[in-house]
């Protein structure tokens, strides 16, 4: 294998990260601010696929206008998901537990809606924009650079929204100490539907820009959610930005170990990077012991 | 008294489970007032204030507050009818700076604005925290970090601070020192309630006290008939 | 929950075991000991998971690696090796335990609940994805045939028991000998020094471990007997069915399956996961024709149990007599003025 075929699998690896890195961003708000562990986070992503493939393919709708539409679709899926479901059980004992089965339960309902909505054929939906970009004899498509542009934009967006804005200043307050931010007059509750809602479209986004490179079919969310749980492992449960460098690395460390195995142990490389990080780190490699 | 008091608590009871925490629990407190609410470590004395903010549900029981029922209203309302509290240690958010700590005390859109004004006055009361508004809130010391909570409770300009255990985990030192912004805080025309389990500590700066045991008043009264009672001897000494 | 049975309890179990002993008697419709057939199994892998996330608190979500590794090596072994089934089952139950005890092991020493769901369920994926892949011993997802099942045998009063698609009756009896093994080993099992400790500790782990009670050692017991026991359905299950995919062994949709039966059975109850498994697996089968709702069913189940039935069917009566002791009034004190 040549040098540059190398670097070209490297930035493969940096470009699918970073699709990994926004499902796993919004697996780390939803455990970070209101401790739960989304289970049904697969299927934002699969249901995201679908919408823009309902959009763009069958309504012919162009591009840059159904991806807007599928992330606002996600975001309210999200937050009346989190209303009808997680907010009642957050009030009661023993939610740890009864918010991983409900959102179990709500995957495979989904998931098996999607079935019987979009029937079991594999849907893909043309690429955004075509062409190759040559350097130094390094090959990238366009469509995937298109990938890492949406990425970066997505995370300085979100970035700035965390940092900068009143309802990022109440997300992190009330991820770091719910009491505290219900006593300054921040409602808890009503953040943990935008962000649940914000984490639904963030999983839609990945969707929409994954959908003319990777088959949607109505499994595509489960695969996928086993990757954000590595991810939010990798950077410590419920860090965004630990999420954005695990999800890179996770891409990267994917396509080193594909090109010394083979494809189908992909996955398996995945887990046992995850499980061996656990073993050593159980607070994730960037996040502190506390 | 021929007006209502700023602050009626009526027949509180309130249940952790099965395990009920108080029991008709009634005190008043009026306006530019401090009271302390002593009790023994398990006497409910924290609860009492939790159930004030709504931090706590309330079995039975009324809350009234300036005329208005607040029993119902739920606790990220409660600046905004200008009652704010500073939580059992500390409580900030800790990976925040100084400043932002202190501006998410405005955080409600009823107090939302003239930051400026509300910064310059908080900044007064507390101007070390002018200095370190820039540092981590969580890796700042026992007593600064009870200088942002209290910074951050004042920032919504309340009539009524609550507070819950000002003085614990404190040196001797800085409890004096809280004790002055107590009684400074009071003649900004704040009425105050705190909690503290040692009697000679809370009539330093409280015009008039309650005390709970096991979850019911036993007696009220000013500093000085309180400290002469029967029944605090008999709560804190076992006589 | 582990006390002695009470008299008319034994006769309720004893009623219960009898009725299903002579089932095969009085019906030969193999379509009616198939659903039994597979409730049992699925009784056992419900059971002895409960075992694990029930009674010990440790909410474990992978547990078809288990079930998987067991009706795997049970099978390889038995058409490599020429033993017999009814050895290789209980090879294949202790190949599972290790693999129990070695993830076990790890997740032990997290206390987070979402890392143990996480690294578990990450788990069972790079068992799944191993045995897919393992084509060359396992065919992969082209299904590993011809498992050859249990050799047939002659007892003094019920007959030959055969071990065929068409004779059941075999097959039949073998499970309900292994599902009341099952239910023994957890009962001796909880009401073991373990077994107490976990129940009187779990819901209090911080307040145990400030006492000095290690209960890592407890633990790892029960989530190996849990492991051997789910070893030991899927051991049956492959020769059995016949045929064994790894979708189908080890596919994430059966472990759902079996929480669902847990959920609507009661978790953390001993006879909860056992009425689960067979009201699920009939409803199942009575969905038969609409196969493509089954799981989506199974998905509306978990998630209506969650909301509304926390405690699962096998405890409706408490809840509904909580909710009238909730009613009594608190007795008043009046605070004494000076």
């Amino acid at each position: 294998m040549t040098i540059s075929l190398f670097i070209e699998q490297i930035i493969n690896g940096l470009i699918i990260g970073s699709m990994y890195a926004l499902v796993g961003s919004g697996i780390a708000l939803i455990y970070g601010t209101m401790r739960v562990l989304n289970l049904a986070h697969g299927e934002f992503y699969m249901l995201g696929g679908y919408l823009v493939f309902l959009l763009v393919v069958t309504c012919g709708v162009p591009a840059y206008l159904a991806i807007p539409i599928a992330l606002l679709a996600a975001f309210l899926l999200g937050a009346l998901i989190q209303r009808i479901t997680i907010h009642y059980l957050l009030q009661r004992e023993g939610w740890a537990f009864s918010t991983i089965a409900v959102t179990l339960g709500l995957s495979i309902f989904l998931q098996n809606s999607a079935l019987l909505l979009f029937g079991e054929n594999v849907q893909s939906v043309p690429y955004y924009v075509t062409g190759i970009v040559e350097f130094a004899g390094i090959r990238i498509p366009m469509q995937r650079l298109l990938i890492l542009g949406v990425a970066i934009l997505t995370i300085a967006v979100m970035t700035y929204v965390l940092k900068a804005t009143r309802l990022g200043w109440a997300i992190r307050a009330t991820s770091q100490d719910r009491d505290a931010a219900a006593v300054v007059g921040i409602p808890a509750s009503r953040i943990y539907l935008i962000t649940f809602g914000i984490a639904a479209a963030l999983g839609a986004i990945a969707a929409a820009m994954m959908a003319p490179i990777y088959a949607i079919t109505p499994w595509s969310g489960l695969p996928i959610l086993f990757k954000g749980f590595v991810v939010v492992i990798l950077g410590g449960l419920g860090s965004f930005p630990g999420a954005i460098v695990g999800g890179l690395l996770l891409g990267v460390v994917e396509a080193v170990g594909v090109q010394l195995t083979s494809t189908e142990w992909r996955d398996v490389i995945a887990f046992a990077l995850m499980i061996a990080v656990i073993w050593v780190r159980p607070w994730g490699l960037f996040g502190s012991k506390s | 008294m021929a007006e209502a008091p700023m602050l009626q608590v009526e027949n509180l009871n309130v249940l952790y489970g099965d395990f009920q925490i108080l029991w008709d629990v009634s005190m008043t407190v009026g306006a530019k007032e401090v009271v302390a609410v002593l009790g023994p470590n398990g006497s409910g004395k924290s609860t009492v204030l939790k159930a004030i903010m709504g931090l706590t549900p309330v079995r039975s029981g009324k809350i009234i507050f300036e005329g208005e029922d607040l029993t119902k209203v739920p606790t990220h309302e409660m600046v905004a009818r200008g009652i704010s509290m500073v939580l059992e240690r500390r409580r900030l958010f800790g990976a925040m700076t100084v400043r932002e700590n202190i501006l998410l005390g405005a955080y409600h859109r009823s107090v939302n604005k003239d930051i400026a004004s509300r910064l310059e006055w908080v900044e007064s009361l507390f101007p070390i925290l002018a200095e370190r508004r820039d540092q981590i809130a969580g890796r700042m010391s026992g007593g600064e970090q009870q200088m942002v909570a209290i910074a951050r409770s004042l920032m919504s300009r309340p009539r009524l601070l609550l507070m819950d255990e000002p003085y614990l985990g404190l040196a001797p030192k800085i409890v004096s020192q809280i004790a002055g912004i107590i009684q400074r805080i009071n003649q900004e025309g704040i009425s105050v309630v705190f909690n503290e389990q040692n009697v000679h500590l809370s009539f330093g700066v409280s015009h008039r006290g309650y005390l709970l045991e096991s979850g019911r008043m036993m007696l009220t009264g000013t500093g000085e008939e309180m400290i002469h009672s029967d029944v605090i001897r008999r709560v804190y000494l076992g006589v | 929950m582990f006390q002695p049975l009470r008299p008319w309890q034994w006769l309720l179990v004893a009623i219960t075991l009898a009725a299903l002993a002579v089932l095969p008697l009085l019906s030969s419709n193999s379509y009616v000991l198939h659903v039994l057939i597979l409730s049992m199994i699925f009784g056992i892998f419900a059971s002895a998971w409960n075992l694990v996330t029930g009674f010990a608190g440790l909410k474990t979500f992978g547990h078809h690696a288990f079930f998987g590794i067991g009706a795997y090596s049970s099978a390889l072994v038995a058409l490599h090796s020429g033993l017999s089934p009814w050895l290789t089952i209980w090879i294949a139950a202790l190949i599972a335990t290790v693999a129990g005890l070695f993830i076990g092991l790890p997740i032990l020493r997290i206390r987070s609940m979402p890392h143990v769901a996480i690294v578990t369920l990450g788990f069972a994926e790079i068992v799944r994805i191993t045995i897919s892949n393992l084509q060359s011993i396992t065919r992969g997802e082209l299904g590993l045939w011809g498992i050859p099942p249990f050799e047939s045998f002659t007892l003094p009063v019920l007959g030959e028991m055969k071990f065929s698609p068409a004779d059941k009756a075999g097959y039949y009896y073998l499970i309900l000998v292994l599902l009341v093994f099952s239910t023994g080993l957890i009962t001796l099992l909880m009401r073991s020094k373990s077994g107490l400790a976990l129940v009187a500790m779990r819901d209090a782990e911080d307040a145990a471990e400030s006492l000095g009670v290690n209960l890592t050692r407890h633990k790892l017991l029960v989530f190996g007997v849990s492991a051997f026991l789910v070893g030991l359905a899927g051991a049956f299950f492959g020769h059995y069915i016949g045929i064994l995919t790894p979708s189908a062994a080890v596919g994430p949709d059966l472990m759902i399956l079996v929480i669902a039966m847990a959920l609507v059975g009661g978790l953390g109850t001993l006879s909860g996961p056992l009425a689960g498994a067979l009201v699920l697996t009939c409803v199942v089968e009575l969905l038969r024709d609409l196969n493509d709702l089954r799981l989506l069913i199974y998905g509306a189940i978990i998630v209506i149990v969650v909301m509304f039935l926390p405690k699962g069917l096998a405890t409706l009566g408490p809840i509904v007599r909580r909710r009238f002791t909730y009613l009594r009034a608190p007795t008043t004190s009046p605070a004494k003025h000076l």
